[in-house]
């Protein structure tokens, strides 16, 4: 009794914990699989940045979704002024805009004559100001 | 979701509850009821843990709970299973630990205070560890002192350590504007603080969790800073702190070693490793069944190696299961980590599931013998509550974080390391899966049949084994109780030697042994039958019942002839080798075990061995007999009459003939200097040869062991030192097989203990008919030989020899049989005492003969 009993419980437990699991491991796939249908990595507009540094002109252009703007030499784009802090700002690329962010640097960072307190949306051809340097923004669209 | 849950964790507890009823083959229903505490406290608690999150975090990811508590709920009914003890109170940790979800549920920026305070919570951490240091106890008693002890609770700090360092590691890098590998901004003071809690863990003897942080660290570093060639440092780090630690510590030493050989010292530190993999062995694909294994075989299965338990008993579609909902927690873990708003919230919701995988990995990889052994939790199912509770606790990070989500992709530059690492998880996983199938398939034959699986014990408790019967139904072993309480009990002790003993701590030995297959159901019984046991029960069905060939008269008259005196008898039928009686002392009462193992172990007297079939002998002058065939056949005059005059007496041939004071006759009451004249001028090519047929370099096909037969001696070595002959060791069976040989027309047959068995229908089945026979001498040689050995008074033929054991012990030998006269069966004898006793073996030998016509 109890030894047939605890066989079709036995059978049950298989099938309830695998039905279970194998709802699990599908969505799981879909999701993955979902993700990679939407293309999964995100196109990138090329940004490009151009400066004057003791007369001497600086453009770069970037590829990746955040670059790093500042004195020290681990950033992206490196700013030889003092007036620019060692890591002053940086621009990431998010929710298919490019955003500006000011990290706390000791003089500032301005869009024309706004202060930037909180991360803000940069659009082609706008400028910059990073302490005294200015820093020149293209963003080629995308096809 | 969660009811699939339930309904899985109810149907485990269910077949739990089932199954004492089902071992016992009760008839009625009969359910253990205690297994629903665990059960209900796991319902009660997972579901108002449901209801207040269900209200509190609506948008939280919808698969953590589910698996996180099937995986709780497994572990307790699990731990019940094990120890009700531990059982009761794993479920009251997870009670306490479902009220301080709901109590930090309610802290509502717990996200951020943790960010913020990140060195409070690291110094809290290694301050739990250092108070280790100064108040740490075990709750055993010895061993590493890892635990706190609060009243009567104990804590293992490094638990909660683990994931407070995983918070602090998130928020430093978190706060880094770009975490890069700059030595000095991030690696340094996080190397520092990992440094140093590892350092302590390394202090207390915790290598594990150290190990553990340290690849933590280098993940989480790998996926901050986007590197992905970091993560070639693991293995680097593995192997160099391996070879460091393998010369440093002796503990690494021992677990890299036994992780290398599992199999070499089984009895001593491998035995845990072994028996998990015996364990996982005797599960199979569908396993036992709950309730219905013998995990507890396993060291510590509560914690360190519960995987075992569901291994034995849901078998590798159990465990696979397991590996599933362990990767399952995992991959949306980290699929909270890339979809987290907050930069914390993906480190913290990374750190956390590579946590939990790494975990899994270290301990499951460790209990199979992948990797060495450390003795970190299983997530979720190991017994212990600081880890159950650390557990939940991030459970409920990872459902806060992935409340918290953004709505946009991340680059692939972002997302790649991520990915990465779940693929090498999920590959880790995929790999413990396939080693955990090749231990249930392949190699389940082997490991079941190893000498170190005790599981023939609890078997032999819940179903009778076959009992063993002497040829005229007398019994010699029997089985009493009932299911659950079966016994053996030995009628006639004095045998034990030979029928062999089955005892849980000690092993099988004799008879029991060899004819397990038969005694234990496994042969003789219809495979559908075997199966339907297995399936139903875990148990092989009742095993047969097997008959010897023993005579009971003569086994008792031959124990009684041979009394106190160390030796052996063999008495068997010259022409088929059926054993009638067998006789080895000193003995022990295989009753009576586990009082006299300690003595027996003790004794320098070997009582545990089989003289019979295992004593090993030197020839002696028994050679002459081995050599007088040969020479007769070479046609060299010797005659024996006139041969009493030319040969000394030396003091044992001697006074054996003056004890018969009948035929003065030197060869047969075996004097050195007969048995050294007759071997040297033997012609060795047909010593040879008819050493080889007497069977003394082949182990006779016995049912029980024999001993190691003596390495060949060639032709080349007889003919530089024909002496040699005497050195040969060997077995009174033996010796009982060339008497046998010389009786039966020089046909030497195969030794025969085991008459029959009764089958399942009730007939007494035929065992070892068609055992092969081989011819040594001409029915004419035999007659010959017979003639010059033969009793002046009795129509038996016999010899005397004497030999020194290792030169020094006396050892006497007789061998003999019955002469064509004899109307009755043929019967051959030998017997070998080992002290200078040749009158009284020559009593036993021609009593024991003489009393075979009347039997």
């Amino acid at each position: 009794m109890n030894a047939m009993t605890g066989l079709v419980l036995r059978i049950l437990l298989f099938i309830s914990l695998y039905a279970f699991l194998g709802v699990a491991v599908w969505l799981l796939w879909k999701s993955v699989t979902g993700a990679r249908l939407r293309g999964g990595t995100i196109a990138i507009p090329i940004l490009t940045l151009a400066t004057t540094i003791d007369s001497e002109q600086i453009i770069q252009s970037y590829t990746s979704s955040d670059v790093l703007i500042g004195r020290n030499p681990d950033c992206d784009l490196v700013l030889v002024d003092e007036t620019v802090s060692g890591r002053h700002g940086r621009l990431t690329y998010h929710l298919n805009q490019w955003w500006y962010e000011d990290l706390k640097s000791t003089n500032g960072s301005w869009l024309d004559d706004l202060k930037i307190e909180e991360p803000i949306v940069v659009k082609d051809n706008d400028s910059i100001y990073c302490g005294d340097a200015v820093l020149k923004i293209y963003i080629k669209p995308l096809k | 979701m969660l009811l699939m849950v339930c309904i899985t964790l109810f149907l485990y507890t269910a077949a739990l509850a089932l199954a004492n009823g089902t071992r016992l083959h009760s008839e009625t229903l009969l359910i253990s009821a205690e297994y629903f505490i665990p059960f209900i406290a796991w319902l009660v608690g997972t579901l108002v843990v449901q209801r207040n999150i269900r209200r509190k975090l609506p948008n939280r990811d919808p698969w953590i709970l589910p698996t996180a508590a099937g995986l709780a709920g497994l572990g307790m009914l699990t731990i019940w299973r094990l120890s009700p003890e531990l059982g009761l109170k794993q479920s009251a940790w997870f009670l306490l630990g479902c009220g301080l979800f709901l109590i930090a549920l309610n802290i509502t920026d717990l996200i951020k205070i943790l960010k913020t305070y990140k060195y409070v919570w690291l110094l809290l951490g290694l301050i739990l560890i250092g108070l280790t240091f100064i108040i740490g106890v075990n709750p055993t008693g010895s061993g590493q002192r890892l635990w706190l002890r609060i009243f009567d609770f104990y804590i293992q700090p490094s638990e909660p350590l683990k994931l407070l360092l995983i918070i602090y590691l998130a928020a430093f890098f978190a706060d880094q504007i770009r975490p890069n590998v700059s030595w000095l901004s991030s690696v340094f003071p996080t190397l520092v603080v990992v440094g140093f809690a590892g350092l302590l863990l390394i202090a207390q003897r915790d290598l594990g969790t150290a190990s553990l942080f340290i690849i933590l660290y280098v993940l989480m570093l790998t996926v901050t800073t986007q590197r992905r060639r970091l993560l070639w440092v693991i293995p680097a780090l593995a192997f160099l702190a391996g070879t460091i630690g393998y010369f440093a510590f002796d503990v690494i030493k021992t677990r890299v070693d036994i992780w290398l050989n599992p199999w070499l010292d089984t009895s001593g530190n491998a035995w845990q490793l072994a028996q998990a993999q015996i364990a996982i062995a005797s599960g199979g694909l569908i396993g036992t069944g709950p309730g219905l294994g013998s995990p507890q075989f396993v060291p510590v299965a509560v914690s360190d190696f519960i995987f075992t338990t569901i291994g034995e008993e849901l078998g590798l579609l159990g465990t696979s299961a397991v590996l599933l909902l362990l990767l399952v927690l995992v991959i949306r873990g980290i699929n909270i980590a890339l979809s987290s708003k907050t930069t914390f919230g993906r480190y913290l919701a990374f750190g956390i599931s590579a946590y939990f995988a790494l975990q899994s990995i270290f301990i499951i990889g460790g209990n199979l013998g992948l990797l060495p052994l450390t003795g970190v939790t299983l997530p979720f199912l190991s017994y212990g509550g600081s880890s159950l509770i650390t557990n939940i606790l991030a459970v409920l990070l990872l459902l806060r974080i992935s409340t918290e989500t953004s709505p946009e992709d991340i680059p692939e530059k972002v997302r790649s390391p991520y990915r990465w690492v779940t693929a090498i998880i999920a590959g880790s996983f995929m790999l413990i899966a396939v080693w955990n199938g090749y231990l249930a398939f392949p190699n389940q034959e082997e490991l079941i049949a190893r000498a170190e699986n005790p599981r023939w014990a609890v078997y032999d408790r819940y179903s009778p084994r076959g009992e063993i019967y002497a040829l005229s139904g007398e019994k010699l072993v029997e089985v009493h109780g009932t299911s659950g309480s079966y016994e053996l009990w030995v009628n006639e002790p004095q045998l034990s030697n030979t029928l062999g003993y089955a005892h849980p701590a000690y092993g099988q030995s004799g008879l029991q042994s060899s004819q397990y297959a038969l005694l234990r159901g496994y042969a003789g019984v219809p495979w559908e039958i075997r199966r339907q046991h297995e399936l139903l029960y875990n148990q092989p069905p009742a095993g047969l019942d097997i008959k010897l060939a023993i005579n009971m008269a003569l086994q008792n008259k031959a124990d009684e002839l041979l009394g106190d005196h160390k030796g052996a008898i063999v008495l068997s039928n010259a022409q088929t080798g059926e054993i009638y009686a067998i006789a080895s002392h000193p003995s022990f009462d295989a009753n009576t075990m586990s009082e006299i193992w300690e003595s027996l172990m003790q004794r320098t007297d070997a009582p545990l061995l089989n003289r019979a079939t295992q004593g090993s002998y030197p020839l002696g002058t028994l050679a002459s007999t081995l050599a007088y065939g040969s020479l007769i056949q070479s046609n060299h005059a010797f005659d024996l009459g006139s041969s009493q005059d030319l040969f000394r007496l030396d003091p044992y041939c001697y006074r054996a003939m003056q004890n018969e004071n009948a035929s003065l006759n030197a060869f047969q009451f075996g004097c050195e200097s007969v048995a050294e004249e007759i071997l040297g001028v033997t012609d060795p090519t047909l010593l040879q040869a008819d050493l080889e047929a007497f069977g003394l370099f082949s182990a006779p096909d016995l049912a029980i062991e024999t001993a190691q037969p003596s390495p060949a001696l060639t032709v080349e070595q007889l003919d530089q030192n024909p002496l040699l002959v005497m050195d040969i060791t060997v077995s009174p069976l033996q010796m009982a097989m060339v008497a046998a040989a010389i009786t039966n027309d020089g046909v030497r047959p195969e030794p025969a203990l085991v008459n029959s068995y009764l089958t399942p229908e009730g007939d007494w089945q035929a065992l070892g008919p068609g055992k092969t026979v081989t011819a040594v001498y001409t029915p004419s040689l035999a007659a010959e030989i017979q003639a010059d050995l033969r009793s002046s008074t009795q129509t038996i033929w016999y010899q005397t020899g004497h030999a020194l054991i290792n030169q020094k012990e006396p050892l006497t030998w007789y061998i003999g049989g019955t002469t064509p006269e004899w109307s009755a069966t043929p019967l051959a004898i030998a017997i070998a005492i080992e002290e200078d006793a040749s009158d009284l073996a020559l009593t036993i030998g021609n009593t024991l003969l003489n009393l075979s016509a009347t039997n």
